[in-house]
Protein backbone atom coordinates (compact mmCIF):
# COMPACT_ATOMS: atom_id res chain seq x y z
CA UNK A 1 0.00 0.00 0.00
CA UNK A 2 3.14 2.45 0.99
CA UNK A 3 4.00 1.55 -2.72
CA UNK A 4 0.96 2.64 -4.11
CA UNK A 5 1.08 6.01 -1.74
CA UNK A 6 4.50 7.18 -2.95
CA UNK A 7 3.05 6.44 -6.59
CA UNK A 8 0.10 8.54 -6.33
CA UNK A 9 2.22 11.68 -4.37
CA UNK A 10 4.75 11.84 -7.39
CA UNK A 11 2.09 11.13 -9.73
CA UNK A 12 0.37 14.91 -8.03
CA UNK A 13 4.11 15.99 -9.08
CA UNK A 14 3.91 15.69 -12.16
CA UNK A 15 0.41 16.83 -13.23
CA UNK A 16 1.54 20.23 -11.10
CA UNK A 17 2.85 22.44 -13.25
CA UNK A 18 0.45 21.42 -16.09
CA UNK A 19 -2.08 22.22 -13.10
CA UNK A 20 -0.68 25.70 -12.42
CA UNK A 21 -0.85 26.61 -15.02
CA UNK A 22 -4.23 25.75 -15.95
CA UNK A 23 -5.02 27.39 -13.07
CA UNK A 24 -3.20 30.36 -12.57
CA UNK A 25 -3.47 31.32 -16.80
CA UNK A 26 -6.80 29.47 -17.72
CA UNK A 27 -9.39 29.01 -14.99
CA UNK A 28 -8.56 32.37 -13.31
CA UNK A 29 -8.55 34.59 -16.25
CA UNK A 30 -11.85 32.66 -16.91
CA UNK A 31 -13.40 33.69 -13.48
CA UNK A 32 -12.24 37.20 -14.46
CA UNK A 33 -14.27 37.43 -17.18
CA UNK A 34 -17.44 36.48 -15.98
CA UNK A 35 -16.55 38.81 -12.69
CA UNK A 36 -15.59 42.02 -14.57
CA UNK A 37 -18.75 41.49 -16.83
CA UNK A 38 -20.67 42.59 -13.97
CA UNK A 39 -18.33 45.75 -13.18
CA UNK A 40 -17.71 49.20 -14.74
CA UNK A 41 -14.35 48.34 -15.32
CA UNK A 42 -11.67 50.28 -17.78
CA UNK A 43 -8.31 49.65 -18.90
CA UNK A 44 -7.72 53.82 -18.85
CA UNK A 45 -8.29 53.03 -14.48
CA UNK A 46 -7.38 49.57 -14.10
CA UNK A 47 -7.57 49.72 -10.27
CA UNK A 48 -10.98 51.27 -10.19
CA UNK A 49 -13.86 49.23 -11.02
CA UNK A 50 -17.80 49.42 -9.37
CA UNK A 51 -20.12 46.81 -9.65
CA UNK A 52 -22.67 46.92 -12.59
CA UNK A 53 -25.36 44.17 -12.00
CA UNK A 54 -26.20 43.43 -16.10
CA UNK A 55 -25.79 47.15 -16.93
CA UNK A 56 -22.81 45.99 -19.51
CA UNK A 57 -24.68 43.29 -21.00
CA UNK A 58 -27.35 45.22 -21.66
CA UNK A 59 -25.21 47.86 -23.19
CA UNK A 60 -23.78 45.36 -25.17
CA UNK A 61 -26.68 43.76 -26.46
CA UNK A 62 -28.57 47.05 -27.32
CA UNK A 63 -25.27 48.24 -28.56
CA UNK A 64 -25.37 49.71 -32.26
CA UNK A 65 -23.23 47.05 -33.69
CA UNK A 66 -23.97 43.49 -32.06
CA UNK A 67 -27.29 42.14 -33.99
CA UNK A 68 -24.67 42.73 -36.84
CA UNK A 69 -21.86 41.39 -35.65
CA UNK A 70 -23.60 38.32 -34.53
CA UNK A 71 -25.06 38.01 -38.17
CA UNK A 72 -21.81 38.57 -39.42
CA UNK A 73 -20.72 35.69 -37.01
CA UNK A 74 -23.45 32.77 -38.12
CA UNK A 75 -22.44 33.73 -41.99
CA UNK A 76 -18.62 33.48 -41.50
CA UNK A 77 -19.48 30.91 -39.29
CA UNK A 78 -21.24 28.92 -41.51
CA UNK A 79 -19.86 29.61 -45.32
CA UNK A 80 -16.54 29.28 -43.82
CA UNK A 81 -17.44 25.43 -42.51
CA UNK A 82 -19.74 24.55 -45.43
CA UNK A 83 -17.39 25.65 -48.04
CA UNK A 84 -14.30 23.94 -45.69
CA UNK A 85 -16.42 21.03 -46.00
CA UNK A 86 -16.89 20.91 -49.92
CA UNK A 87 -13.36 21.81 -50.83
CA UNK A 88 -11.81 19.29 -48.14
CA UNK A 89 -14.00 16.07 -49.39
CA UNK A 90 -13.47 17.17 -52.75
CA UNK A 91 -9.78 17.01 -52.76
CA UNK A 92 -10.15 13.88 -50.29
CA UNK A 93 -11.81 11.94 -52.87
CA UNK A 94 -9.70 13.15 -55.42
CA UNK A 95 -6.13 12.57 -53.42
CA UNK A 96 -7.71 8.67 -52.78
CA UNK A 97 -7.65 7.70 -56.19
CA UNK A 98 -4.98 5.89 -57.32
CA UNK A 99 -3.12 8.56 -59.36
CA UNK A 100 0.42 9.32 -60.10
CA UNK A 101 1.57 11.97 -58.14
CA UNK A 102 -0.03 11.58 -55.05
CA UNK A 103 2.25 12.70 -52.31
CA UNK A 104 3.34 15.92 -54.73
CA UNK A 105 -0.61 16.54 -54.68
CA UNK A 106 -1.03 15.77 -51.39
CA UNK A 107 2.08 18.01 -50.05
CA UNK A 108 0.79 20.79 -52.07
CA UNK A 109 -2.88 21.23 -50.90
CA UNK A 110 -1.85 21.15 -46.92
CA UNK A 111 1.04 23.97 -47.75
CA UNK A 112 -2.22 26.94 -47.21
CA UNK A 113 -2.88 25.22 -43.91
CA UNK A 114 1.09 25.64 -42.74
CA UNK A 115 1.66 29.11 -43.39
CA UNK A 116 1.03 32.23 -40.76
CA UNK A 117 -2.61 33.55 -40.76
CA UNK A 118 -0.91 37.21 -41.36
CA UNK A 119 0.95 35.94 -44.64
CA UNK A 120 -1.74 34.50 -45.96
CA UNK A 121 -4.21 37.48 -45.40
CA UNK A 122 -1.60 40.24 -46.27
CA UNK A 123 -1.12 38.25 -49.46
CA UNK A 124 -4.73 37.74 -50.59
CA UNK A 125 -5.00 41.31 -49.26
CA UNK A 126 -2.67 42.30 -52.42
CA UNK A 127 -3.97 40.26 -54.90
CA UNK A 128 -7.05 41.85 -54.63
CA UNK A 129 -6.43 45.05 -54.84
CA UNK A 130 -7.93 47.45 -56.48
CA UNK A 131 -5.47 49.31 -58.08
CA UNK A 132 -2.19 47.01 -59.07
CA UNK A 133 -4.07 43.59 -58.00
CA UNK A 134 -3.87 40.59 -60.04
CA UNK A 135 -7.24 39.26 -59.60
CA UNK A 136 -8.79 42.37 -60.51
CA UNK A 137 -6.81 42.70 -63.14
CA UNK A 138 -7.31 39.23 -64.93
CA UNK A 139 -11.40 39.72 -63.94
CA UNK A 140 -11.11 43.33 -66.04
CA UNK A 141 -9.26 41.53 -68.60
CA UNK A 142 -12.06 38.35 -69.23
CA UNK A 143 -14.77 41.18 -68.77
CA UNK A 144 -16.47 39.68 -65.91
CA UNK A 145 -16.06 43.11 -64.36
CA UNK A 146 -15.65 46.57 -65.77
CA UNK A 147 -13.07 48.00 -63.61
CA UNK A 148 -11.62 47.02 -60.76
CA UNK A 149 -13.68 45.98 -57.48
CA UNK A 150 -12.54 47.19 -54.17
CA UNK A 151 -13.32 43.67 -52.32
CA UNK A 152 -11.86 44.27 -48.87
CA UNK A 153 -12.98 48.09 -48.72
CA UNK A 154 -16.89 47.83 -49.98
CA UNK A 155 -19.44 46.87 -47.26
CA UNK A 156 -21.49 44.38 -49.43
CA UNK A 157 -18.51 42.24 -50.08
CA UNK A 158 -16.02 42.37 -47.16
CA UNK A 159 -17.15 39.60 -45.32
CA UNK A 160 -17.67 37.26 -48.35
CA UNK A 161 -13.96 38.09 -49.30
CA UNK A 162 -12.50 37.34 -45.99
CA UNK A 163 -14.97 34.44 -45.74
CA UNK A 164 -13.64 33.04 -49.17
CA UNK A 165 -9.87 33.69 -47.82
CA UNK A 166 -10.78 31.68 -44.75
CA UNK A 167 -12.34 28.58 -46.59
CA UNK A 168 -8.63 28.47 -48.86
CA UNK A 169 -6.66 28.30 -45.93
CA UNK A 170 -8.64 25.98 -43.32
CA UNK A 171 -10.01 23.30 -45.86
CA UNK A 172 -6.49 21.46 -45.94
CA UNK A 173 -7.17 20.44 -42.36
CA UNK A 174 -10.53 18.53 -43.62
CA UNK A 175 -8.48 17.29 -46.63
CA UNK A 176 -6.25 15.06 -44.09
CA UNK A 177 -8.72 13.91 -41.64
CA UNK A 178 -11.11 13.02 -44.50
CA UNK A 179 -8.53 11.37 -46.10
CA UNK A 180 -7.28 9.40 -43.47
CA UNK A 181 -10.92 8.44 -43.18
CA UNK A 182 -11.44 7.12 -46.46
CA UNK A 183 -8.22 5.21 -46.66
CA UNK A 184 -10.18 2.93 -44.04
CA UNK A 185 -13.73 2.54 -45.82
CA UNK A 186 -13.78 -1.00 -46.71
CA UNK A 187 -12.75 -1.32 -50.71
CA UNK A 188 -14.97 -4.52 -51.04
CA UNK A 189 -17.80 -1.97 -49.96
CA UNK A 190 -17.41 -0.16 -53.02
CA UNK A 191 -16.89 -2.92 -55.31
CA UNK A 192 -19.68 -4.66 -53.93
CA UNK A 193 -22.01 -1.64 -54.87
CA UNK A 194 -19.90 -0.93 -58.52
CA UNK A 195 -21.49 -5.06 -58.91
CA UNK A 196 -25.42 -4.24 -57.88
CA UNK A 197 -24.91 -1.17 -60.78
CA UNK A 198 -24.82 2.21 -58.11
CA UNK A 199 -23.81 4.58 -59.98
CA UNK A 200 -20.97 7.17 -58.97
CA UNK A 201 -23.63 9.58 -57.30
CA UNK A 202 -25.26 6.88 -55.06
CA UNK A 203 -21.84 5.44 -54.83
CA UNK A 204 -20.85 8.51 -52.75
CA UNK A 205 -23.95 9.34 -51.23
CA UNK A 206 -25.37 5.94 -49.86
CA UNK A 207 -21.64 4.88 -49.01
CA UNK A 208 -18.73 6.58 -48.75
CA UNK A 209 -20.85 9.63 -46.84
CA UNK A 210 -21.91 7.76 -44.47
CA UNK A 211 -18.69 6.02 -43.70
CA UNK A 212 -17.69 9.44 -42.66
CA UNK A 213 -20.15 10.76 -41.31
CA UNK A 214 -18.70 10.29 -37.50
CA UNK A 215 -15.27 11.77 -38.85
CA UNK A 216 -17.22 14.48 -40.59
CA UNK A 217 -19.57 15.49 -37.62
CA UNK A 218 -16.67 15.86 -35.12
CA UNK A 219 -14.65 18.06 -37.89
CA UNK A 220 -17.75 20.46 -38.41
CA UNK A 221 -17.94 20.28 -34.83
CA UNK A 222 -14.95 21.71 -33.91
CA UNK A 223 -14.66 23.89 -36.99
CA UNK A 224 -17.70 25.55 -36.34
CA UNK A 225 -16.21 26.54 -33.02
CA UNK A 226 -12.77 27.67 -34.06
CA UNK A 227 -14.09 29.71 -36.50
CA UNK A 228 -16.89 31.22 -34.70
CA UNK A 229 -13.77 32.82 -31.92
CA UNK A 230 -11.21 33.28 -34.55
CA UNK A 231 -9.87 36.71 -34.24
CA UNK A 232 -6.99 36.96 -36.58
CA UNK A 233 -7.58 36.77 -40.14
CA UNK A 234 -10.74 39.69 -39.80
CA UNK A 235 -8.52 41.39 -38.30
CA UNK A 236 -5.67 41.03 -40.47
CA UNK A 237 -7.79 41.79 -43.92
CA UNK A 238 -10.44 44.22 -43.03
CA UNK A 239 -10.02 45.39 -39.18
CA UNK A 240 -13.60 44.17 -39.39
CA UNK A 241 -14.56 47.12 -41.47
CA UNK A 242 -15.58 49.21 -43.78
CA UNK A 243 -18.17 50.36 -41.23
CA UNK A 244 -18.44 47.14 -39.09
CA UNK A 245 -19.15 45.29 -42.36
CA UNK A 246 -17.08 42.54 -42.02
CA UNK A 247 -17.33 42.93 -37.62
CA UNK A 248 -17.78 39.89 -35.79
CA UNK A 249 -18.11 38.83 -32.37
CA UNK A 250 -14.46 38.30 -31.32
CA UNK A 251 -13.55 41.63 -33.04
CA UNK A 252 -15.98 43.50 -31.24
CA UNK A 253 -14.71 42.17 -28.19
CA UNK A 254 -11.50 43.69 -29.60
CA UNK A 255 -12.67 46.29 -30.31
CA UNK A 256 -14.84 47.18 -27.13
CA UNK A 257 -11.63 46.13 -24.76
CA UNK A 258 -8.65 47.62 -26.75
CA UNK A 259 -9.64 50.73 -28.50
CA UNK A 260 -12.90 51.81 -26.26
CA UNK A 261 -10.62 50.32 -23.12
CA UNK A 262 -14.20 48.86 -21.55
CA UNK A 263 -13.27 46.09 -20.05
CA UNK A 264 -16.83 45.80 -18.69
CA UNK A 265 -18.29 45.51 -21.99
CA UNK A 266 -15.91 43.51 -23.49
CA UNK A 267 -16.14 41.04 -20.83
CA UNK A 268 -20.05 40.92 -20.98
CA UNK A 269 -19.98 40.19 -24.76
CA UNK A 270 -17.42 37.24 -23.99
CA UNK A 271 -19.33 35.95 -21.57
CA UNK A 272 -22.57 35.97 -23.94
CA UNK A 273 -19.74 33.97 -26.25
CA UNK A 274 -18.94 32.09 -23.99
CA UNK A 275 -22.23 30.68 -22.69
CA UNK A 276 -23.17 30.35 -26.16
CA UNK A 277 -19.88 27.94 -26.66
CA UNK A 278 -21.27 25.80 -23.84
CA UNK A 279 -24.76 25.24 -24.75
CA UNK A 280 -23.04 24.77 -27.99
CA UNK A 281 -20.75 22.42 -26.62
CA UNK A 282 -24.09 20.39 -24.38
CA UNK A 283 -25.79 20.09 -26.96
CA UNK A 284 -23.16 18.56 -28.99
CA UNK A 285 -21.89 16.19 -26.07
CA UNK A 286 -25.93 15.69 -25.30
CA UNK A 287 -26.55 14.33 -29.20
CA UNK A 288 -23.33 12.27 -29.38
CA UNK A 289 -24.16 10.53 -26.06
CA UNK A 290 -27.70 9.96 -26.83
CA UNK A 291 -26.76 8.26 -29.93
CA UNK A 292 -24.12 6.15 -28.84
CA UNK A 293 -26.96 4.63 -26.42
CA UNK A 294 -29.73 4.26 -29.19
CA UNK A 295 -26.67 2.51 -30.88
CA UNK A 296 -25.47 0.57 -28.09
CA UNK A 297 -29.38 -0.54 -27.19
CA UNK A 298 -29.87 -1.79 -30.92
CA UNK A 299 -27.10 -3.50 -30.80
CA UNK A 300 -28.41 -5.15 -27.76
CA UNK A 301 -31.49 -5.67 -29.16
CA UNK A 302 -30.13 -7.75 -32.29
CA UNK B 1 -12.19 -1.52 -58.52
CA UNK B 2 -14.64 -3.39 -61.51
CA UNK B 3 -15.27 -0.47 -64.03
CA UNK B 4 -15.04 -0.74 -67.60
CA UNK B 5 -12.28 0.73 -69.62
CA UNK B 6 -13.96 3.88 -70.67
CA UNK B 7 -15.43 4.80 -66.60
CA UNK B 8 -11.87 4.24 -66.00
CA UNK B 9 -10.47 6.52 -68.43
CA UNK B 10 -12.79 9.68 -67.70
CA UNK B 11 -12.55 9.08 -63.57
CA UNK B 12 -8.70 9.44 -63.99
CA UNK B 13 -9.09 12.61 -66.03
CA UNK B 14 -11.40 14.36 -63.35
CA UNK B 15 -9.36 13.14 -60.50
CA UNK B 16 -6.27 14.51 -62.92
CA UNK B 17 -7.79 17.73 -63.18
CA UNK B 18 -9.64 18.21 -60.03
CA UNK B 19 -6.11 17.71 -58.32
CA UNK B 20 -4.83 20.38 -60.80
CA UNK B 21 -7.20 22.58 -59.88
CA UNK B 22 -6.43 22.07 -55.95
CA UNK B 23 -2.68 22.37 -56.73
CA UNK B 24 -2.73 25.75 -58.78
CA UNK B 25 -5.79 26.86 -56.11
CA UNK B 26 -3.25 26.39 -53.30
CA UNK B 27 0.15 27.19 -54.74
CA UNK B 28 -1.22 30.57 -57.02
CA UNK B 29 -0.81 33.03 -53.86
CA UNK B 30 2.78 32.01 -52.86
CA UNK B 31 3.71 32.00 -56.32
CA UNK B 32 2.39 35.49 -56.82
CA UNK B 33 4.02 36.80 -53.00
CA UNK B 34 7.03 35.13 -54.54
CA UNK B 35 7.15 37.01 -58.02
CA UNK B 36 6.30 40.34 -56.22
CA UNK B 37 9.12 39.92 -53.70
CA UNK B 38 11.12 40.22 -56.95
CA UNK B 39 9.71 42.81 -58.99
CA UNK B 40 11.33 45.96 -58.71
CA UNK B 41 9.06 49.07 -57.30
CA UNK B 42 8.01 50.12 -61.19
CA UNK B 43 6.71 46.84 -61.77
CA UNK B 44 4.93 46.26 -58.67
CA UNK B 45 3.15 49.10 -59.17
CA UNK B 46 2.25 48.16 -62.81
CA UNK B 47 -1.18 48.62 -63.55
CA UNK B 48 -1.31 45.64 -65.91
CA UNK B 49 0.55 42.86 -63.13
CA UNK B 50 1.62 39.98 -64.86
CA UNK B 51 4.10 36.91 -63.86
CA UNK B 52 6.71 37.67 -65.53
CA UNK B 53 9.16 39.74 -64.39
CA UNK B 54 11.39 42.39 -66.67
CA UNK B 55 14.20 43.11 -64.10
CA UNK B 56 14.08 40.58 -61.22
CA UNK B 57 15.74 42.29 -58.21
CA UNK B 58 16.53 41.25 -54.65
CA UNK B 59 16.07 45.12 -53.56
CA UNK B 60 13.19 44.08 -51.73
CA UNK B 61 14.64 41.09 -49.81
CA UNK B 62 17.84 43.63 -48.99
CA UNK B 63 15.58 46.32 -48.09
CA UNK B 64 13.89 43.94 -45.66
CA UNK B 65 16.90 42.86 -43.88
CA UNK B 66 18.83 45.71 -43.66
CA UNK B 67 16.26 48.60 -43.44
CA UNK B 68 13.46 47.65 -41.05
CA UNK B 69 13.04 45.60 -37.65
CA UNK B 70 12.97 42.08 -39.52
CA UNK B 71 15.62 40.87 -38.39
CA UNK B 72 15.05 42.00 -34.75
CA UNK B 73 11.58 40.56 -34.91
CA UNK B 74 12.36 36.88 -36.57
CA UNK B 75 15.24 36.78 -33.77
CA UNK B 76 12.43 37.25 -31.43
CA UNK B 77 9.97 35.17 -32.55
CA UNK B 78 12.83 32.35 -32.77
CA UNK B 79 13.42 32.53 -28.70
CA UNK B 80 10.01 33.30 -27.70
CA UNK B 81 8.49 29.98 -30.12
CA UNK B 82 12.04 27.93 -28.79
CA UNK B 83 11.35 28.98 -24.87
CA UNK B 84 7.07 27.85 -25.53
CA UNK B 85 8.29 25.17 -27.07
CA UNK B 86 10.77 23.65 -24.37
CA UNK B 87 9.10 24.52 -21.56
CA UNK B 88 5.34 23.08 -23.02
CA UNK B 89 7.04 19.64 -23.81
CA UNK B 90 8.94 19.51 -20.07
CA UNK B 91 5.31 20.29 -19.04
CA UNK B 92 3.67 18.00 -21.02
CA UNK B 93 6.47 14.90 -20.66
CA UNK B 94 5.54 14.68 -16.57
CA UNK B 95 1.71 15.50 -17.28
CA UNK B 96 1.09 12.96 -20.62
CA UNK B 97 3.13 10.95 -18.82
CA UNK B 98 0.89 11.12 -15.35
CA UNK B 99 -2.36 11.13 -17.18
CA UNK B 100 -1.29 8.02 -19.05
CA UNK B 101 -0.24 5.62 -16.37
CA UNK B 102 -1.77 6.96 -13.31
CA UNK B 103 -5.48 7.63 -14.29
CA UNK B 104 -6.74 5.40 -11.24
CA UNK B 105 -5.71 8.54 -9.17
CA UNK B 106 -9.21 10.82 -8.83
CA UNK B 107 -7.06 13.63 -8.91
CA UNK B 108 -5.22 12.99 -11.87
CA UNK B 109 -8.11 11.68 -13.48
CA UNK B 110 -9.65 14.96 -12.20
CA UNK B 111 -6.77 16.99 -14.05
CA UNK B 112 -7.40 15.51 -17.46
CA UNK B 113 -10.94 16.50 -17.13
CA UNK B 114 -9.90 20.09 -16.81
CA UNK B 115 -7.31 20.11 -19.61
CA UNK B 116 -9.78 18.90 -21.73
CA UNK B 117 -12.00 21.08 -20.87
CA UNK B 118 -9.64 24.00 -21.48
CA UNK B 119 -9.02 22.89 -24.60
CA UNK B 120 -12.07 24.20 -25.80
CA UNK B 121 -11.74 27.68 -24.58
CA UNK B 122 -10.69 30.26 -27.18
CA UNK B 123 -8.16 32.19 -26.64
CA UNK B 124 -9.68 35.48 -27.79
CA UNK B 125 -12.07 34.91 -24.74
CA UNK B 126 -9.15 35.26 -22.69
CA UNK B 127 -7.35 37.95 -23.89
CA UNK B 128 -8.53 40.60 -21.93
CA UNK B 129 -7.77 39.56 -18.70
CA UNK B 130 -4.57 38.00 -19.51
CA UNK B 131 -3.51 41.55 -20.74
CA UNK B 132 -4.29 42.79 -17.24
CA UNK B 133 -2.60 40.22 -15.62
CA UNK B 134 0.64 41.02 -17.48
CA UNK B 135 0.42 44.63 -17.04
CA UNK B 136 -0.39 43.76 -13.25
CA UNK B 137 3.05 41.82 -12.89
CA UNK B 138 4.66 44.01 -15.42
CA UNK B 139 5.39 41.73 -18.35
CA UNK B 140 4.05 43.62 -21.16
CA UNK B 141 6.42 44.60 -24.09
CA UNK B 142 8.65 41.70 -22.39
CA UNK B 143 8.81 38.23 -24.16
CA UNK B 144 8.09 36.03 -20.89
CA UNK B 145 4.10 37.49 -21.49
CA UNK B 146 4.38 35.55 -24.84
CA UNK B 147 6.17 32.74 -23.75
CA UNK B 148 3.73 32.09 -20.94
CA UNK B 149 0.73 32.71 -22.87
CA UNK B 150 1.59 30.17 -25.69
CA UNK B 151 3.10 27.62 -22.83
CA UNK B 152 -0.47 28.20 -21.80
CA UNK B 153 -2.85 27.35 -24.49
CA UNK B 154 0.05 24.71 -26.13
CA UNK B 155 0.52 22.56 -22.69
CA UNK B 156 -3.19 20.91 -22.80
CA UNK B 157 -3.21 19.98 -26.48
CA UNK B 158 1.03 18.65 -26.19
CA UNK B 159 0.44 16.58 -23.08
CA UNK B 160 -2.86 14.98 -24.92
CA UNK B 161 -1.06 14.45 -27.74
CA UNK B 162 2.36 12.50 -25.29
CA UNK B 163 -0.59 10.71 -23.78
CA UNK B 164 -1.57 9.51 -26.67
CA UNK B 165 2.30 8.17 -27.32
CA UNK B 166 2.89 7.29 -24.19
CA UNK B 167 -0.11 4.96 -23.71
CA UNK B 168 1.58 2.79 -26.49
CA UNK B 169 4.80 1.89 -24.97
CA UNK B 170 4.51 -1.12 -23.02
CA UNK B 171 4.56 -0.68 -19.03
CA UNK B 172 6.31 -4.29 -18.38
CA UNK B 173 9.85 -2.68 -19.14
CA UNK B 174 9.15 0.09 -16.56
CA UNK B 175 8.23 -2.77 -14.04
CA UNK B 176 11.52 -4.48 -14.61
CA UNK B 177 13.22 -1.11 -14.12
CA UNK B 178 11.22 -0.34 -10.83
CA UNK B 179 11.84 -3.67 -9.13
CA UNK B 180 15.72 -3.00 -10.09
CA UNK B 181 15.65 0.03 -7.43
CA UNK B 182 15.11 2.70 -10.78
CA UNK B 183 13.74 6.45 -9.78
CA UNK B 184 10.33 7.09 -12.09
CA UNK B 185 12.06 10.24 -13.47
CA UNK B 186 15.15 8.33 -14.40
CA UNK B 187 12.37 5.49 -15.69
CA UNK B 188 10.97 8.22 -18.23
CA UNK B 189 14.46 9.85 -19.21
CA UNK B 190 16.00 6.61 -19.98
CA UNK B 191 13.11 3.80 -20.99
CA UNK B 192 10.53 6.07 -22.17
CA UNK B 193 11.44 9.11 -23.76
CA UNK B 194 14.13 6.95 -26.14
CA UNK B 195 11.43 4.78 -27.46
CA UNK B 196 9.03 8.21 -28.11
CA UNK B 197 11.40 10.13 -29.96
CA UNK B 198 9.40 10.62 -33.39
CA UNK B 199 6.38 11.43 -31.30
CA UNK B 200 8.56 13.70 -29.30
CA UNK B 201 9.17 15.54 -32.24
CA UNK B 202 5.95 15.86 -33.90
CA UNK B 203 4.35 17.32 -30.75
CA UNK B 204 7.40 19.65 -30.30
CA UNK B 205 7.25 20.89 -33.69
CA UNK B 206 3.62 21.70 -33.60
CA UNK B 207 3.86 23.89 -30.86
CA UNK B 208 7.02 25.24 -32.44
CA UNK B 209 4.69 26.00 -35.54
CA UNK B 210 1.85 27.57 -33.26
CA UNK B 211 3.87 29.86 -31.20
CA UNK B 212 5.66 30.90 -35.04
CA UNK B 213 2.55 31.63 -36.55
CA UNK B 214 0.71 33.32 -33.40
CA UNK B 215 -0.81 36.66 -34.12
CA UNK B 216 -3.19 37.96 -31.69
CA UNK B 217 -1.16 38.18 -27.98
CA UNK B 218 1.72 39.16 -30.36
CA UNK B 219 -0.04 42.03 -31.54
CA UNK B 220 -1.48 43.34 -28.42
CA UNK B 221 1.24 42.48 -25.40
CA UNK B 222 4.26 43.71 -26.74
CA UNK B 223 4.27 47.38 -28.37
CA UNK B 224 8.09 47.94 -28.05
CA UNK B 225 9.80 47.47 -31.52
CA UNK B 226 12.59 45.91 -30.03
CA UNK B 227 10.63 42.78 -28.32
CA UNK B 228 7.89 42.13 -31.14
CA UNK B 229 7.52 39.16 -32.99
CA UNK B 230 7.69 38.36 -36.40
CA UNK B 231 4.13 38.07 -37.22
CA UNK B 232 2.74 41.39 -36.42
CA UNK B 233 5.86 42.90 -36.83
CA UNK B 234 5.24 42.14 -40.84
CA UNK B 235 1.40 43.84 -40.56
CA UNK B 236 3.06 46.85 -39.47
CA UNK B 237 5.16 47.48 -43.13
CA UNK B 238 1.68 48.33 -44.09
CA UNK B 239 2.16 52.50 -43.77
CA UNK B 240 -0.85 54.42 -43.21
CA UNK B 241 -0.83 55.63 -46.98
CA UNK B 242 1.59 53.65 -49.04
CA UNK B 243 1.88 50.55 -48.77
CA UNK B 244 5.56 48.73 -49.71
CA UNK B 245 4.11 45.39 -51.23
CA UNK B 246 7.82 44.32 -52.51
CA UNK B 247 8.80 44.47 -48.51
CA UNK B 248 5.83 42.89 -47.14
CA UNK B 249 5.82 40.10 -49.88
CA UNK B 250 9.32 39.83 -48.93
CA UNK B 251 9.30 38.98 -45.46
CA UNK B 252 6.31 37.08 -46.13
CA UNK B 253 8.49 34.39 -48.11
CA UNK B 254 11.27 34.70 -44.99
CA UNK B 255 8.59 34.17 -43.17
CA UNK B 256 7.51 31.27 -44.55
CA UNK B 257 10.40 29.36 -45.84
CA UNK B 258 11.35 27.80 -42.14
CA UNK B 259 8.11 26.67 -41.30
CA UNK B 260 7.66 24.89 -45.23
CA UNK B 261 11.16 23.42 -44.70
CA UNK B 262 10.47 22.25 -41.42
CA UNK B 263 6.81 20.89 -42.26
CA UNK B 264 8.17 19.33 -45.79
CA UNK B 265 10.73 17.33 -43.77
CA UNK B 266 8.40 16.09 -41.12
CA UNK B 267 5.03 16.40 -42.15
CA UNK B 268 3.88 12.70 -41.75
CA UNK B 269 5.14 12.94 -37.95
CA UNK B 270 2.88 16.01 -37.55
CA UNK B 271 -0.18 15.20 -38.71
CA UNK B 272 -0.27 12.07 -36.80
CA UNK B 273 0.28 13.62 -33.82
CA UNK B 274 -1.95 16.05 -35.19
CA UNK B 275 -4.49 13.04 -35.22
CA UNK B 276 -3.88 11.83 -32.02
CA UNK B 277 -3.96 14.84 -30.33
CA UNK B 278 -6.90 16.75 -31.38
CA UNK B 279 -9.35 14.06 -32.21
CA UNK B 280 -9.14 11.66 -29.82
CA UNK B 281 -7.92 14.30 -26.98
Amino acid sequence: MKREQKKKLQAYWFVLPALVFFLLLIAYPLVKVLVDSFQYKTLLNPGQSAFAGFANYLNVIKGEYFSTALWNTVIWTFLSVAGEYVLGITSALALNQNVKGRGFFRGVIVIPWVVPIVVAGMTWQWMLAPDYGIINNWLVNIGILDEPYYWLGETDTALLTVTFVNIWRSFPFYTISLLAALQSVPKELIEAAVIDGAGIRTRFFKIILPQLKSVSLVLIFIHIIWTAVNFEFIWIMTEGGPLHASETLPIQIYRLAMKEFNVGAASSLASIMLVMMIIGFGAYFLITTLKRRNIKKRSEMT
Amino acid sequence: MILNKRQRFWTKIVTYAVLLFFAVYCLFPFIWMTVTALKPIDEIRSSKPSFLIDSPTLENFKNVLFNTGFLTFFKNSLIVSVAATIITLLISIFAGYALSRFMRFKGIKATGGAMSLSQMVPPVLLLIPLYVLMQQYNLLNTHYSLILAYTTFMVPLCTFMLKGFFDSVPYEMEEAAEIDGCSRVRIIFQIVLPISIPSLLATSLFAFVNSWNEYMFGFVFINDEAQRTLTPGITLFKGLYTTDWGSIMSASVLAVIPIAVIFMYLQKYLIEGMAAGSVKG
